[in-house]
């Protein structure tokens, strides 16, 4: 068992090094990319302290409070392009046939089409987010307690980013439509730089408990400030394992009816 | 006119023909719409008035936005970058027709079947969240065609400007992300320019993203507010001034790229 997870690293570590020599092959391109996602983090930020120069709180949500969303909400959407950038890549594969070379590898596809092009341009902008977060939430009288629900919250987005990104996979392997899928994926997740209470009751309902992007970067914060019940914190969990769970059947149906076409 | 006619009908033909494509497109303006809209109606219903603007005031702007925005910004200049990547604009440059005006037509293809299906998510969003429809301000309205018919040239020329620079480099996916960005921040997409603080908002007036459909938008839904604050002959003239800089610009890069170019294998 152990012996596998070092070979799944060292496969992983390849893969990562590679795509970081794709990377950098343009540079004029890194620079621009990168520092047109600054540009967009920095003039979010200022939005939000533009609308707060005119009041205290939106749907009592204070300052502080909504940028932790913010940065929350940026640390779990790069987290998921840092490591699952390879899922743009995967209609291609499956088009041309090409996927058949990688399920006949011996390792776990996922190696590959899920964890395979490591982004780590944005990795940098990891940096600084998560500094400006640690900032903001040193800056609130928050307990401990609370902030290891906020952790494990955290990583329960990571856990259910990684489930939609699995079902992008899985529903590429069934109909070839992952470019569609992945930017409505993004753009369902980009709701949740807000918080959730601002749109109507029938749409956060939605995204709360059906795709539960609430779940994902609201909750935490919420748990972050003790505003959210136990109750809650327990189903974000059981949501996110049942999505997983989901995910992975529905990526071995996929598998199941996939048919080999073009190569 | 007749062959460009022809170009505007097989346009709208290819997007019947990938409408799964088209409305899953579709289906992201209206997910994105979301986003500032309740944000901004949440702001104005819990302050009453932000910078001037109230709940209605606000819901006007977006409704005008969403109907506009697309029709201004939708092109398909996007595909030229790839065409001289891979040798195919060499198809279209032998045939007997102006190579701006073929994709001008793909484009107002584009536009119609964006203005028309914004019309109709629009109605039905608005219906469905009870949300009363906004009153047209007519009293500025040839002024509304006039700044119209500017953003929708200054679009289409900007555009057609990022996908010349693949003359140069194969690398124009990058130029266009950052255009790209520099929309959704400096046209109004987000939030009414005029909200900002004075200097800021004089100084975007100053570039041409506001141009492309804020001072449109601002023309039907609340034009008061804007001429209160700006002259109306000054954003005139810095929105031609533009445009004749972006045409100039355009026509340059397509006359130097057209000479530099060259592919074989086709």
């Amino acid at each position: 068992m152990f012996k596998k997870i070092k070979r799944n690293i060292k496969i992983f570590l390849l893969f990562t090094n590679q795509s970081l020599k794709t990377t950098t092959q343009s540079r004029q391109a890194v620079f621009i990319f990168t520092l047109a996602k600054i540009l967009r983090f920095i003039f979010l930020f200022g939005l939000i302290f533009l609308i707060f120069s005119k009041t205290n709180n939106i749907s009592g949500w204070s300052l502080n409070q909504i940028i932790i969303l913010y940065l929350t909400f940026n640390l779990i959407d790069t987290f998921s392009q840092v490591l699952y950038r390879e899922v743009y890549r995967f209609r291609p594969l499956v088009v041309s046939g090409n996927l058949d070379l990688i399920l006949v590898k011996p390792y776990h596809p996922f190696l590959k089409v899920l964890l395979g092009g490591v982004d780590l341009l944005d990795f940098l902008l990891l940096i600084p987010y998560s500094s400006l977060l640690i900032f903001f939430i040193l800056k609130e009288n928050v307990s401990f307690f609370s902030f290891s629900w906020y952790i494990a919250l955290v990583f329960n987005g990571f856990i259910t980013t990684t489930a939609f990104h699995i079902f992008v996979l899985a529903l590429g392997l069934l109909t070839t439509e992952v470019d569609n899928a992945i930017m409505i994926y993004r753009d369902i997740l980009n709701l949740g730089r807000f918080p959730i209470e601002i749109y109507q009751e029938i749409i956060s309902f939605i995204f709360t408990f059906i795709i539960p992007i609430g779940v994902m970067i609201t909750f935490p914060v919420k748990a972050l400030f003790n505003l959210l019940s136990f109750k809650n914190i327990i189903f974000s969990f059981l949501i996110s394992f049942l999505l997983l769970l989901l995910s992975i059947k529905f990526w071995q149906i996929g598998l199941k009816k996939y048919q080999s076409a073009g190569g | 006119m007749n062959k460009y006619f022809s170009v505007f009908i097989l346009t709208l033909k290819e997007y019947f023909a990938y409408r799964l494509n088209f409305l899953i497109w579709r289906l992201r303006v209206v997910i994105a719409f979301l986003i500032p809209f309740f944000l901004w109606l949440t702001i104005t219903k819990q302050i009453k008035t932000f910078e001037g603007y109230e709940e209605k005031s606000i819901i006007s702007y977006f409704f005008f936005s969403h109907l506009l925005s697309y029709f201004i910004l939708g092109t398909r200049t996007v595909d030229i970058s790839n065409q001289i990547q891979n040798g195919e604009i060499i198809n279209l440059i032998l045939k007997p027709m102006s190579f701006f005006r073929y994709y001008f037509f793909r484009d107002l293809a584009d536009k119609i079947l964006n203005l028309l299906f914004s019309f109709f998510e629009i109605f039905i969003f608005f219906k469905v969240f009870f949300i009363p429809f906004p009153s047209t301000n007519f009293q500025f309205l040839p002024f509304f065609f006039i700044f119209l018919t500017l953003g929708l040239f200054l679009s289409f020329y900007l555009n057609l400007l990022i996908s010349f620079l693949g003359f140069w480099s194969t690398e124009t996916w990058a130029p266009r992300f950052i255009f790209f960005i520099l929309i959704s921040i400096l046209s109004g997409s987000f939030f009414p320019l005029d909200v900002l603080p004075k200097n800021l908002f004089y100084l975007i007036l100053a570039t041409p993203f506001s141009y492309l459909f804020f001072i449109p938008v601002k023309m039907i839904s609340e034009p008061k507010t804007l001429v209160n604050k700006v002259d109306v002959e000054f954003i005139f003239f810095i929105a031609i001034f533009w445009l004749i800089i972006i045409f100039f610009t355009t026509r340059l890069l397509w006359q130097k790229g057209l000479k530099s170019f060259s592919f074989w294998g086709r």
